[in-house]
This record gives C-alpha cells, structure tokens and sequence, in this order.
C-alpha cells in the first residue's frame, strides 16, 4: 500500500507540473490570472492549518522553553512571564534523583517495549501471513487494543494485575506457578515490569499489522526464487525478506519509539507513578512537577529532556518519509 | 504421515497459535466487560472469576445514575453527563480536524506552493512532540486566553493528535485523484472553491471517513488534556470519570468497569461500521506518515 502511495505521488506531481508549465509560459492573461487564483487560493486553503500548527504546535514548544528558564511559582501562572532563572530548573532536574531516574527508565521502557513489541509483533506478522483457517478474524480482531482508550487499557491492567481477586496472579497460583500472590502493584521492584508488560501487549498489534502489511508486499516471485534457490526458512528471512521490508521496520521502530517514549494514560491509570515514584517515567512526573506542586518551571524543563529525546528522530524519520517529502518538492517546481 | 497431511496439520497449528495470541489480546478486554456485570460482593472477595457469577447491572445502574439499594454511592457520581461530553469532545474534534485539514491537504497535494515542502516536514515533526509537552504549556496559556475549563480550548487541544495526521493521510489520498478532474472544471468555469466543494471532497469520502473516524476516537479518549485543561469544574468527559473512580487506596471496581466499558462503546461500534477505514487509516497513516 505505502509504496503504491510513494510511486505514484511524485508521477502525479509531474505530471500536473509538466501540464502547468506551458500554461504559464504562454503568457495569455486568462492563464496568468488562473495561475494567480490557483496561488491564492491554495493559500487561503492552507490558512486554518498554518494557523492552528502555529497556536497549538509553535508556541507551546516556544512557551515551553521559555518556561524551563523562568522561576514560576503558582503565583505566576496568571502572568504568562516569570523572573528569569537561567539554568536552575534543568539544575534541579539533575540533581533531582526522582527526576534522575525517571529519565533512566523511560530509557529502559522504551528499549525493552520495543525490542518484546518487535519479536512478538514480528512473528505474528509472519504467522498471519501463512495461509491457516481463520486469519482473516485473527486479523481483524488484533487491532482491538489499539482503539481503547489509553486510560481504560490502563485501569483494566490495573484490574487484571490485583495481587488479590486479579487475573493474573489467580492463574499463576491455579497453575502452581506460585504460592503467594505476587505484589505487582505494590512492589517497587516489581511494578516496573508490570507497566511494560502492559506496554508490549499495547504495542503488539501495531507492529503486527505494519509489518503484516509490509510482508504483503513482498513479491510471490521474489519468495518463489529463494524456495528455488534452495534457501531455508531462516536463510528466506534473513536474507530475502528482511532486507526487502527494512524501511517499513526502520518506520515502524521509529514510531514505536516515540509512541513508548510519551506514554502517559497507561502509566497512571495501572500504577500513578508509585509506588514510592518507582514506576515515574519523563512524561509522569513531568506532569507531577507541573500539576501537582505547580513547579511549572521545573516541568517544563523535564518536558524539554523528552522533547530532544522525542525530536532526536525527527530527522530520521523525514528521511525516511523522504518519498512524500521529494512529491512536495517536485509540486514546488 | 503423507505430505498433504502434514500440511493440514501445520495449517491446524497455525490456526491454534493465532488462536492463544488473540486469547492474550483480547482476554483483558473480556475481562473487564465481565468484570463489570459482577456485584460489589465478588469483586471484592479476591477471587477472580473466569465466567461471570451472579451477573448485575447494579454497577451500570450506579455509574449511569440510578442507585439501588445494593450499591453505596459512589463519590463521582453519574456518567450519564461525562457520555455526553466525551461524544460531544469527540465529535467536536473530528469536525475540527475536517475543517481545518481536508482544505489543507488538498493545497499540499494539488498546488504548487512555496511552502509545500516546509508545512510537510513540520506536520511529520508534530507527529512526534510529546502531549505532555503540550499540555504544560497549553495550559499557561488558555489560561491566558480564557479557554481553560471549556470545550472549545479541550477540542483545540485534541485537535493535536488528529490534525498532523489528518492532513498526512488525507494528502497521499489526494495524490491519487487525477489532476484533469479540476483541470475539466476549471475550464468549465467552476471557482477554485466550487472544484474542492464539489468535485474534490464528494470524491474523498472514504479518506474523509478514516479521518473523522480517527479524530473522534482520540478526542473521546483524550485523557492528557482532560487531565490538564479541565481543573475539575463542570466539564467531566469519561476518561476523567473513570480515573476519578480510581482511589488512592481503594477502588470502586464495579463503576470503574462499568464506565470503562461505556468508554469502550465507540470504539466497538466503529470496528464494526467503519473496519475497513480504520485498518487502511492504520497503515496509511503510520507507514507513509
């Protein structure tokens, strides 16, 4: 499907260049005023958006760095500036152990999320992709967790993970796995791993159904030679597939880490952070800093940690998204 | 065993392993609908019960606002209100996101302006900033503004996750329309307006379904914004109710599942009405960004 998308976009955008050059090189005044109007108007239907990207997008990154530099105070809230604080804030953020190592594991997180989310979602990827009786409702029922609520996923963990009367713990004790229930709230060294169990069954169905979508695409021909070849199924992946869907990997894991890296909902509605702050990632208690104790200041300084850690993949991400980006340059000429 | 008979056998175990992922994939899910149909008693007496036992609706009669006798009241009382204002969020949303990007979209795909390229790379960077990012500062300055605590400073707020997105999918669709369509109105005299009004929009209904489809979706499950920008006066959309539900030290399980599960409505009527644009928004969106 995407690279239906990427080849076709830049003929399309040839093409309506190639048509209109001639247009206006003629000169003749109704054409000229036609390319005018087409100039204008394609204005006036972009207005709203460069308007909205610059009041919700522009200025609070603006407004958000500023803010990281201010001393605010409740009391400076309603003033929309506060005293300037030059660099106490990011000061307080490294030094700070709370905040120390809140940044730490939202490393962690997002490393191991995405490495369970790749394999798990990988494999499926390759299951759904052999013909078996009903992949077609395995296919379509995969993406359920990707249209709950964040917050609902969240306090139906919570739920599943009661260390009493929870799901999870009642199996484990059925199957005699364990004699005691495990504390998987309430345990600080153990409620890490609850939050990122919940995180890869979040993720799963999206890799799935990416690279499900990206396996379609490989040519029957292309697996047919490598079968002929006398390649083996590991050889066939490695060697053939693999490298055929590498950009949709690169995207997909691209994605996931930012996905993971702002992971909020889930975080507070299976845990609030706790216990004893053993569960706080950037985005938590960013949203402590800020909400709580109204240290709007410090908040902001956190956010801008996430933000560069967020934004470090933005130029790798136009880069890989360099065929929707090249259609806009040749509608440019 | 013959060769057509082990590929039957493998095919079988293909079908069993789909069969335990989707199990793990929807097994919360099920589990809180039942969950939700259990009395207070049984939720609370530390055992899980895998089939539903001694089913009631006195959970949804509690969040829903008519309290029996068998049910304490709880502390956020009614959803009823906080349904409203979830469709209402959600549905404001979505006509946001069409306003402003189908117009947009169409400019980025269909005329060759300056900016073409700058907007585009913008639009795939706001993909990535963090909404809590947003959120902080939002919230400084819609109180600056006066739209805290309003619909229209939540909406715009939302308008974060569906608009870069929108405009995204709704642009590679675009590409895909011939450009002769306009060219053939235009030389019938048909304004710039009338061509997008009349000839480009009834032909992307399908893109513009997905789009609205995804927009209302992340304005009913907003929960950041919600979070922030509605200090807890008077406005209250579901996910806000739900996690008011959860205590610090002990939690209502009946309404906190009663009202997740009314969270979850939308998002089962949609899979079932609108599947197809949302698988095809999933991948559209996320591969071709």
């Amino acid at each position: 499907m995407k690279t239906q998308v990427g080849a076709e976009a830049p003929t399309s955008a040839a093409a309506g260049g190639d048509s209109a050059s001639p247009s206006a090189g003629t000169g003749s005044p109704w054409r000229l005023s036609s390319w005018r109007k087409q100039q204008l108007a394609g204005w006036l239907f972009l207005t709203p958006a460069i308007a909205y990207v610059l009041f919700a997008f522009a200025l609070p990154i603006v407004y958000n760095v500023m803010l990281s530099f201010e001393q605010t105070s409740p009391a400076t809230i309603a003033n929309f500036t506060a005293p300037f604080a030059g660099l106490d804030n990011y000061r307080f953020i490294l030094h700070d152990p709370t905040s120390r190592a809140a940044i730490v594991r939202t490393l962690e997180f997002t490393f191991l999320s995405l490495l369970f989310q790749f394999v798990i979602g990988f494999s499926l990827a390759l299951l759904f992709s052999l013909r078996f009786p009903g992949r077609t409702l395995a296919r379509s029922l995969i993406i359920v967790p990707w249209l709950l609520p964040l917050i609902v996923t969240g306090v139906i963990f919570r739920f599943l993970f009661q260390a009493e009367g929870g799901a999870i713990n009642q199996l484990l004790v059925e199957v005699g796995l364990v004699h005691d229930p495990i504390q998987w709230l309430n345990d600080p060294n153990i409620a890490f791993w609850t939050i990122l169990v919940a995180n890869i069954w979040l993720g799963v169905p999206f890799f799935t159904l990416l690279l499900y979508s990206a396996l379609q695409d490989v040519p029957l021909e292309v697996r047919e030679a490598a079968i002929i070849d006398g390649a083996g199924p590991w050889q066939r992946l490695r060697l053939v597939i693999v490298p055929i869907i590498l950009p949709v990997i690169e995207v997909t894991l691209l994605l996931g880490f930012v996905f993971t890296v702002k992971v909020f909902d889930l975080v507070i509605g299976l845990t609030g952070g706790g216990p004893a702050n053993a569960t706080q990632l950037i985005t938590t208690w960013s949203y402590n800093l800020s909400f709580q104790v109204f240290s709007f200041g410090e908040g902001a300084a956190l956010n801008n940690v996430l933000l560069l850690l967020a934004l470090v993949c933005a130029p790798l991400y136009l880069w890989l998204s360099r065929g929707s980006l090249r259609s806009s340059r040749g509608a440019d000429r | 065993m013959s060769r057509a008979q082990r590929a039957r056998a493998l095919r079988w175990l293909c079908t069993l392993t789909a069969a335990i992922a989707l199990l793990i994939i929807l097994f919360p899910v099920y589990a809180i609908i039942v969950g939700s149909f259990e009395s207070t008693n049984t939720l609370f007496s530390g055992t899980f019960y895998w089939l539903p036992h001694a089913a009631t609706l006195d959970n949804y009669r509690t969040v829903l606002g008519h309290p029996s006798a068998a049910t304490q009241e709880t502390v956020a009382g009614s959803q009823t209100g906080a349904v409203l204002t979830s469709l209402l969020v959600g549905l404001g949303t979505a006509l946001l996101a069409l306003v402003v990007a189908v117009p947009a979209a169409y400019a980025l795909s269909k005329y060759r302006l300056r900016v073409t390229l700058i907007i585009v790379s913008s639009l795939l960077v706001a993909q990535i900033v963090p909404s809590i990012v947003l959120a902080t500062s939002l919230f400084i300055v819609f109180h600056w503004v006066n739209l805290l605590n309003s619909y229209p400073g939540l909406i715009l707020a939302d308008g974060t996750y569906a608009i870069p997105f929108a405009i995204l999918v709704l642009r590679a669709f675009f590409f895909s329309l011939p450009n002769e369509l306009m060219d053939a109105a235009r030389v019938d005299g048909a304004s710039e307006w009338r061509t997008f009004r009349l000839i480009v929009v009834p032909l992307s209904r399908s893109a513009v379904i997905t789009v609205a489809v995804f927009a209302f979706l992340a304005g009913w499950g907003d929960f950041i914004f919600a979070l922030t920008i509605l200090n807890g006066a008077g406005i209250e959309p579901i996910t806000l109710g739900i996690y008011n539900y959860l205590g610090n030290y002990s939690t209502d399980w009946g309404a906190v599942m009663a009202s997740a599960v009314i969270a979850l409505v939308p998002a089962g009527v949609l899979l079932v009405l609108a599947q197809r644009y949302i698988a095809s928004g999933l991948t559209a969106g996320s591969v071709k960004g």
